[in-house]
């Protein structure tokens, strides 16, 4: 195999077989290293959470990835590409040109006992953010997700200074052995925090430019988003080959998990809370 | 117990039930770990091949895993090279299947040989004139390809794509996937290839000999086109059979569809390829060196049904079935076909190695006959278990079928 070993003899066979044989493993070799090089690269890069978003966004089911225009019924069926970022997405500013913009006098939608105030601009992985008027923007976990988890056991908030990206880690939680990731809506730095007492938030003051609320849902998108996300959560619960058997009119429960708690709950609340 | 490791989203049976299933077959793998370790700690006398036949079950199984596991490669070529979008709903599983058949046949191939602690030699000193040469040079690169294709599926494991790091080297290497993919099939077209040109340069076996074009004997292209042919419906019947078994829809119709029907096209390729080669055989090469095609096939229980049951049963008949849209959009048919694609290739390699080393080649021989034993079944049998034991665990704790998730919730 090499020049060097007893009674080795270069003939043609040897450098065609042998060349193409090193040019192969050189190949294999290489690319894992480049992949290890750059995946050593990007773990240092405070931007990594950009590319973990990226990774769970392709894993998540088609359904969960329904685009926006989807939800509110603008088209029948439309799958998101753009990691439900709608301001690199080509097509999102000509459905909102097609459409009137909606009007709406109510404060708050209300569904099954979830009550989601108009003020504010929501996450698809159940945060809110909302402008205070003064250059912060406040984010909190919305009602459903609330209900959903329960009073958490233990949470950790980023230390006031720190940074927040969007679609990346906005703060954990952990809840029976669970620990659960939730989605910050906007980038920022962190500048207060809201402890037990004042419930879960965090406010944030944007770095540089204005934060853009584009890839975020408002005012007439958010009930059929959350009709969507009570299918979703029913479907999560059901047993196989059942499906959807909730009676309408019924309420989501808050610390929902104490009425079923044999479920792989950290499976629920990771799905709900777009992790695949 | 461990539904914290079970994707979300799928349903998978209770851990009680899962470890039923897989506790017969762990009984099965240590038998057939007892069988090997007579083999090597006291020697090949325990088989029942000698130096006439030296080709036995063993390389049967070799040769036929190889070629249902091209399903691997296949897929890859499909989806990463020709972009066809259709093959991402069974890569996964596909790449798991490639895993279990060539890293089986790998290991089988140790025991075969009888001196694993040797296997270093043929990478030493190679003989590079040797079809056999290249079929292990190709093999080790190919089993290191889907180990590296295999790392990515394992990290988006639920638990493990929590730490960063992996979830971050999962990404870097599901980038690098086209050109693994570009090497796979340049990998596999060569050894599979080699296996098959092994075969056609046997100048003493003239049931096996055939006319060579440019360095290759024609039996390179048509193990090359017969395993592109039945790697696809490899992956179709599996993912019958795991559905089957799970009580669970894991792809869409649509997706089986298509490798039915990519598995036709190429058989039917395949199948022309292979008759006009049998033809040049018959009429050609055979009588060249004094012999009669048919006397080939009046030699003990090898008669022409094998011929016509290769070629036309479980060659002409499923590639006809799969080309045609509305057989094909049968279910029943669908899969009929495609498990009949896998036997004729299963049938093909053992003609090539059975039949091949039991037809007489001098006048005063007579028709060697072979029959495995225990331990060889046994390691055959354990190589088949190791492969139900991979595939299990993967279907459990792995996303083998990302559409199984979406087919769930629609």
């Amino acid at each position: 195999m090499f020049p060097w070993i007893y009674e080795f003899r270069w003939t043609v066979g040897h450098i065609i077989f042998l060349g193409v044989f090193f040019t192969v493993a050189a190949v294999v070799v290489s690319t894992v290293v480049l992949a290890l090089r750059r995946s050593k690269k990007a773990i240092a890069d405070p931007r990594r959470e950009a590319l973990q978003w990226t990774s769970e966004f392709e894993d998540l089911p088609a359904v969960v990835r329904a685009c926006r225009h989807q939800l509110s019924g603008e088209v029948k069926e439309r799958t998101c590409h753009h990691e439900f970022d709608c301001r690199s997405c080509a097509t999102h500013p000509q459905f909102l040109a097609r459409t009137a913009p909606a009007i709406h006098a109510a404060a708050e939608e209300s569904l099954c006992g979830i009550s989601m105030p108009l003020d504010r601009y929501y996450h698809r992985g159940h945060t809110w953010v909302k402008p205070e008027g003064d250059g912060t923007f406040t984010i909190g976990l919305d009602e459903f997700g609330s209900r959903m988890i329960g009073q958490p056991d233990a949470v950790a908030l980023p230390e006031v200074g720190s940074a927040v990206l969007a679609n990346g880690t906005g703060w954990t939680m952990r809840k029976r052995s669970s620990d659960l990731r939730v989605l910050a809506p906007i980038d920022g730095v962190v500048v207060e925090q809201g402890g037990p007492d004042k419930g879960w938030y965090l406010r944030v003051r944007s770095e540089g430019t204005e934060p853009q609320f584009r890839h975020l849902l408002r005012g007439h998108e958010i009930r059929p988003w959350l009709v969507r996300e009570l299918e979703r959560l029913e479907y999560a619960l059901s047993s196989d080959g059942i499906g959807l058997s909730l009676a309408d009119g019924g309420e989501l429960m808050p610390d929902l998990w104490k009425q079923s708690p044999e479920i792989d709950w950290e499976g629920v609340w990771g799905s709900m809370l777009l992790q695949a | 117990m461990d539904k914290q490791f079970i994707p979300r989203g799928l349903r998978r049976t209770t851990f009680g039930k899962f470890m039923a299933w897989m506790i017969p077959w762990i009984l099965v793998l240590g038998f057939g770990l007892y069988a090997i370790y007579l083999c090597l700690a006291e020697g090949l006398f325990h088989t029942n091949m000698d130096n006439r036949f030296a080709f036995g079950l063993w390389i049967y199984l070799d040769l036929t895993v190889i070629a249902l596991g091209a399903g691997a490669f296949f897929t890859g070529f499909l989806l990463y090279i020709l972009r066809r979008e259709e093959a991402r709903a069974v890569i996964n599983s596909a790449v798991v299947l490639g895993l279990i058949c060539y890293s089986g046949a790998v290991a089988v191939l140790m025991v075969d040989v009888g001196q694993p602690l040797r296997a270093w030699f043929t990478f030493w000193h190679p003989n590079t004139h040797s079809m056999l040469t290249e079929v292990t040079f190709c093999l080790t690169a190919y089993l290191t390809v889907l180990l590296i294709e295999y790392v990515p599926i394992v990290l988006k494991n639920r638990k493990l794509r929590q730490i960063p790091r992996f979830l971050v080297f999962e990404f870097q290497l599901h980038k690098i996937m086209p050109v693994l993919a570009g090497v796979g099939t340049f990998l596999s077209f060569f050894h599979q290839g080699s296996l098959g040109g092994l075969y056609g340069v046997l100048q003493g076996r003239p049931f096996a000999f055939r006319e060579a074009l440019g360095i290759w004997p024609s039996t390179f292209f048509l193990f090359v086109l017969s395993a592109a042919a039945a790697g696809p419906s490899f992956v179709l019947v599996m993912t019958a059979l795991v559905q089957g078994i799970s009580k669970k829809k894991l792809v869409k119709p649509e997706v089986l569809q298509f490798l039915g029907r990519i598995s036709g096209s190429l058989l039917l390729v395949y199948i022309l390829v292979k008759a006009i080669d049998t033809l040049v055989w018959m009429n050609y090469t055979s009588p060249m060196v004094g012999f009669s095609a048919f006397e080939f096939y009046n030699a003990g229980s090898f008669g022409t049904w094998i011929l016509v049951l290769e070629v036309v049963v479980l060659g002409l008949v499923p590639a006809l079935l799969l080309v045609n849209g509305h057989m094909r959009a049968r279910p029943l048919v669908l899969l009929g076909a495609a498990l009949m694609t896998c036997c004729g290739v299963m049938l093909n390699r053992f003609v090539m190695t059975i039949q091949t080393l039991a037809l007489p080649t001098l006048p005063f021989d007579a028709v060697l006959s072979y029959m495995p034993s225990w331990e060889e079944v046994a390691t055959f049998v354990a190589v088949l278990a190791y492969g139900v034991l991979l595939y299990s665990l993967s279907f459990r704790y792995l996303t083998l079928f990302p559409q199984e998730k979406d087919i769930r919730q629609s």
